[in-house]
C-alpha cells in the first residue's frame, strides 16, 4: 500500500537532488573541498563548511544499517502498518533515513542490500510534488 | 569558564505528587493544585511563604499564567520551562539555581502534563532529519534501534535481547506494584511481557512507558535554612544538563548502543558530587525508563555497569529493588507513568521518600548509602537533553 507521505518541498538549496528524483535517478551532493558525500541534499558542507559542491549520480545501491517495523502508529501512517522504517547506509557513505518499500516487513534485516526506488507523492492540496527516495530490498 | 555546580548550598523541605493515570475528571489545573499543597503540607510552609514559582511543562500550558491561575498567586514570579521530556528537571534545575544566588529564600519547582483527553493517545510523533521527506519515525521506533545495535555489539541473539528487555519491564511492574502513587500496579508476568502485540521492532506494548496525566513539586531553600523547617531535608549535590548537536542520524560513527548526552551529563553530575564510583557510592537510581532498551543502555551510560555487561546485570537483578543498585523502585517511566513535564520531579519524590526513610515499608531500600540520583532524558538516540542530578541526606 502507498505510504501517506505528505511530497516534499523544494528550495534552492536541494533542486538538483529533486530534478533528479523526478527522472529516477538519486543525484547527491558532493564537496569539492574536501570530497565529502552530503546528506541531506544542500549547498554547504557540514565537514568542512566549504561551498564548493557539485552533484552527481549515485548508484542508487547501498545495504540496511538498521530497521524497525513499525505496528502501531497514530494518523494515516495507522493504515500502512506494518511497515518499515530504515537507516539505510549508501555505497557512497552517507546514512538515510528512509522506508523500505516492495516487501515483507516481516523479512527485511540488517544487512540487506538495497535500491533506491522514487515514489510519487501528493502535497497538502491532493496536486503531485516531487517524489520520495525509498529502498527496496535487490537481488544480488 | 567553567561549570561549577552547587553542592549543599539548596536543599529540598517538601514535596507533593499526585498520583499518575488517566485522570479523566482532571485538568492540568486541578492537578498543580494537588501536588502543590501537597508539597506545601509537606514542608509546612503556606503558599504566601514561597517568593517565586518554577512551571515545567510540555504541552499543558504557555507562560507562568499556567500555574499562578490556578493557584491564585497574589503578583509573584512565575517562570515557565520546557526541555522535552527533561522538562520537570529543568523546573528544578533552575528553581535551585535561583535559591543558590541568593535571589530568593524559597521557592517552588512544579511539573504538570495532561496527555489524556488531548485527541489521540501519547505524544506526537518525532521530527526526522529536514530531508525533504516524512519518514514516520514514533517515539518507541527511535528507540527500538538501540535494541539490534546493543545486541550486535555485545554478541546477544535476538532472543537473549529479549529476555533482557523482558526482564527491565517486570522488574519495574513489580516495582509499580508496589506503588499506590503508580498509573500500572500491577506485577505482569514474563511470559506476558514477551508476547505482548509489536509496536515497533522488538518492542511490545510492555516495554513502552505509560501515557498519564499527573503533576509533582518541591519546596527549595538554602541548605543553611532547611533545619528550620524539617529534621530531614534533601540536599542538592549536583545538577547537570547536557544538549547536544543532534548530529546522530547522520552520523556514521554514531551506533546507537549509548547516549553521548548521557555520557556528558553523567560526567559533569559526578563531579560536581565528587562521586568517581556511583555503582558503590549511590543507595538508589531513578533513570529515564522510557522504553526497556533504554534502560539497559543508561546503565552503563550512566556508570553503573561495565561497558557491555548491562544485560548481564540486569538479568541477575542487580538493578532489582534488593539488587545491588537499585533503579526505579518506584515503577520509573513503565509503571509509574510518563506525565512529560511532571517526571523528572517524580523521579525527585521517590529520593525524597526512599532517603528520608519514608517509602512504604514494601518498597523501602535498606541502605547505609545517602545518595539518590534522577536521570531524565528527551529527544532520542542520536539527538537529545539529558538531566542528572545527585541528592543527599547528609551534608558533605
Ligand atoms: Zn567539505
Amino acid at each position: 500500500m502507498k505510504l501517506p507521505a505528505k511530497a516534499p518541498e523544494p528550495n534552492s538549496e536541494n533542486t538538483p537532488f529533486f530534478d533528479g528524483a523526478r527522472q529516477g535517478r538519486l543525484v547527491l551532493p558532493r564537496c569539492g573541498d574536501c570530497g565529502f558525500v552530503i546528506w541531506f541534499p544542500r549547498q554547504i558542507c557540514p565537514e568542512c563548511s566549504s561551498q564548493d559542491v557539485s552533484w552527481f549520480e549515485a548508484s542508487g545501491k547501498g545495504s540496511i544499517y538498521s530497521c524497525t517495523v513499525t505496528r502501531r502508529i497514530p494518523g494515516g501512517w495507522g493504515k500502512v502498518t506494518p511497515f518499515v522504517l530504515a537507516y539505510v547506509e549508501l555505497e557512497e557513505g552517507p546514512r538515510v533515513m528512509t522506508n523500505i518499500v516492495d516487501c515483507d516487513p516481516e523479512h527485511v534485516s540488517i544487512g540487506d542490500r538495497v535500491e533506491a526506488v522514487f515514489e510519487e507523492a501528493t502535497n497538502r492540496d491532493g496536486e503531485s510534488g516531487p517524489p520520495l527516495l525509498r529502498f527496496r530490498v535487490r537481488e544480488g | 569558564m567553567a561549570s561549577h555546580g552547587i553542592k549543599d548550598q539548596v536543599a529540598i523541605i517538601g514535596m507533593g505528587c499526585t498520583p499518575f493515570g488517566e485522570h479523566w475528571d482532571k485538568g492540568a489545573d486541578d492537578m498543580l493544585i494537588d501536588a502543590a499543597h501537597e508539597a506545601y503540607a509537606s514542608a509546612g510552609v503556606k503558599q504566601d511563604d514561597i517568593d517565586a514559582f518554577w512551571l515545567g511543562t510540555m504541552g499543558s500550558g504557555v507562560s507562568g499564567l499556567t500555574l499562578s491561575k490556578p493557584l491564585q498567586i497574589d503578583y509573584k514570579p512565575v517562570s515557565r520551562l520546557e526541555n522535552m521530556c527533561a522538562t520537570g528537571s529543568e523546573a528544578f534545575r533552575n528553581a535551585c539555581y535561583a535559591v543558590a544566588s541568593g535571589a530568593y529564600d524559597v521557592v517552588m519547582a512544579i511539573g504538570v502534563e495532561k496527555l489524556k483527553d488531548s485527541g489521540y493517545s501519547g505524544l506526537t510523533g518525532s521530527k526526522p532529519p529536514s530531508d525533504g521527506t516524512d519518514s514516520s519515525l514514533t517515539a518507541p521506533a527511535t528507540f527500538s534501534l538501540l535494541a539490534p545495535a546493543y545486541a550486535h555489539k555485545n554478541g546477544l541473539d535476538d532472543e537473549t535481547m529479549k529476555e533482557v528487555l523482558t526482564r527491565i519491564a517486570w522488574k519495574n511492574h513489580k516495582n509499580g506494584a508496589l506503588n499506590p502513587r503508580a498509573q500500572f500496579r500491577k506485577e505482569v508476568a514474563k511470559e506476558t511481557i514477551a508476547g505482548s502485540p509489536l509496536v515497533a521492532g522488538p518492542l511490545g506494548i510492555f516495554d513502552c512507558s505509560g501515557v498519564s496525566d499527573g503533576s509533582a513539586a518541591a519546596v527549595i531553600v538554602r541548605a543553611e535554612d532547611a533545619h528550620r523547617y524539617t529534621d530531614k531535608p534533601l540536599y542538592v549535590k549536583a545538577l547537570s544538563f547536557s544538549s547536544g548537536p543532534a548530529t546522530g542520524a547522520l552520523d556514521p560513527s554514531y551506533d546507537y548502543t549509548t547516549f553521548r548526552e548521557v555520557r556528558a551529563s553523567a560526567e559533569e553530575a559526578y563531579k560536581q558530587a565528587g562521586i568517581d564510583d556511583p555503582r558503590s557510592q549511590i543507595a538508589m537510581a531513578e533513570v529515564h525508563d522510557c522504553f526497556t532498551p533504554t534502560e539497559l543502555v543508561l546503565m552503563e551510560d550512566l556508570g553503573f555497569a561495565e561497558e557491555g555487561t548491562a544485560w548481564k546485570e540486569a538479568l541477575n537483578g542487580a538493578f532489582d529493588l534488593d539488587g545491588d543498585l537499585p533503579v526505579n523502585p518506584d515503577g520509573g517511566l513503565k509503571s509509574f507513568g510518563h506525565p512529560i513535564g511532571a517526571s523528572g520531579l517524580r523521579m525527585l519524590f521517590e529520593c525524597w521518600l526512599q532517603l528520608r526513610g519514608e517509602a512504604p515499608p514494601e518498597r523501602q531500600i535498606e541502605s547505609d548509602k545517602t545518595l539518590g540520583l534522577t536521570h531524565n532524558l528527551g529527544g532520542q538516540p542520536g539527538a537529545c537533553v539529558s538531566f542528572v542530578s545527585v541528592v543527599g541526606s547528609e551534608l558533605g
